[in-house]
């Protein structure tokens, strides 16, 4: 379902509100198509052909980036939790039953490296001399800089204002497509039948505190 | 199905999400180098292996980078702890000083990526002594990783570590 770029009804001015550029929104068919294509190439690894996982790699890698950062790691954690998931992949090439079920898999296997992390930091470092400063969401001043459109910075201010369940709840499922939403679910430990309800709240929210942004809806 | 979740979203909606996408994109972008990373770190023949995971990386001395303060890395799986302590040489390499506890002779391999992914992977190899420690001279920095196998072919799997940046 290609996002048209209609006048919106909602807001004067009627402009697109894709600022920066997104990727392309894939249809339920292209998820499904991905999900198949994601699927063989776990059953190539598993006969041995390792290099098969390049293109699940570069393909989930995203999605398992903004679910690491999403659990306040910092940037050197999140990419060592990544790395570290992919391990584990390896290791249980041969447990996963559902070969469409590998994203899921690794986003539940991210989400606790990334709590084993977190807890292991803390028993740690707590004491230490040098607590490491996790910086969880990126704050909104040293960003502004780098969104060069007003309405991005509007968005983003408000973002940040929302209940931290909000913003990482709206951060995955920003990421993945409703086909796979079971994955999100996965990702926030939530049932996948709050997943609708909360989105909802949550989007409800923000959209609120768009309209009553002048800055926003006059421009 | 009614789970509100299947709903379409109306275009409004569809539209924050998408700029929330997109602001995430270009506000916390994956580290450049994370698919490479991953890759290599992917890259094995057998996949028995029993991760090793990085859980203290400091930097020694007066804590600037680049200085000559060393830099001491922990990596722990469920039977073993490797500790590595990189230092800068003059000639522009490192030297890698390591310890395997409990101690163990266990073959120590040290993958090296190439500069480019063309460029083949070289791999270098080393016996812990009895007291764990093993040690690499004149490395060439970038992407490297330690691989630690048992010296009998006994039921023990090899230790696999995250790949590191020199």
């Amino acid at each position: 379902m290609p996002i048209t770029q209609k006048p919106n009804r909602h807001f004067a001015g009627g402009r697109s509100l894709m600022h920066v550029s997104t990727d392309t929104t894939l249809g339920e068919t292209g998820q499904d198509d991905r999900r198949t294509r994601l699927a063989r190439c776990l059953e190539r690894a598993r006969s041995g052909e390792l290099a098969a996982l390049d293109e699940v790699v570069r393909e989930l890698n995203p999605l398992l980036w903004n679910v690491a950062r999403a659990q306040n790691l910092n940037a050197d954690q999140a990419a060592d939790v990544v790395q570290t998931t992919w391990l584990e992949l390896l290791r249980r090439l041969h447990e996963i039953r559902a070969p469409e079920a590998l994203a899921a898999w690794l986003v539940t296997a991210t989400r606790r490296e990334a709590w084993r992390v977190r807890t292991w930091h803390r028993q740690h470092m707590s004491e230490g001399t040098e607590i490491l400063e996790s910086t969880p969401d990126p704050g909104p001043e040293p960003y502004e800089r780098l969104m060069s459109d007003e309405r991005d910075r509007v968005l983003w201010r408000h973002f940040q204002r929302l209940p931290e369940r909000c913003r990482t709840l709206l951060r995955i499922v920003a990421q993945v497509e409703r086909p796979d939403y079971s994955m999100v679910a996965e990702a926030m430990e939530m049932p996948r039948g709050s997943i609708g309800p909360t989105r909802g709240r949550c989007l409800a929210k923000l959209r609120e505190l768009l309209l009553a942004d002048t800055e926003w809806s006059l421009s | 199905m009614t789970d509100p979740a299947d709903q379409p979203l109306d275009e409004t909606d569809q539209a924050i999400l998408d700029q929330v996408r997109a602001l995430h994109s270009l506000l916390d972008p994956p580290p450049p180098d994370l698919n490479e990373r991953v890759q290599f770190a992917i890259a094995l023949e057998n996949v028995d292996v029993e991760v090793a995971r990085l859980v203290e990386d400091v930097l020694a001395g007066s804590g600037a980078r680049g200085g000559d303060g060393s830099r001491t890395i922990t990596f722990e799986s469920e039977s073993r702890t490797i500790i590595i302590t990189l230092a800068d040489t003059p000639d522009g390499r490192v030297h890698v000083d390591g310890w395997l506890a409990p101690a163990a002779r266990m073959r120590v391999e040290l993958r090296l990526g190439g500069a480019t992914p063309d460029t083949p992977a070289a791999s270098e190899s080393v016996v812990s002594d009895d007291s764990g420690r093993f040690a690499f001279d004149g490395i060439a920095h970038g992407l490297a990783r330690l691989l630690v196998h048992p010296i009998d072919d006994g039921d023990e799997s090899s230790i696999v570590t995250p790949s590191l940046v020199l």
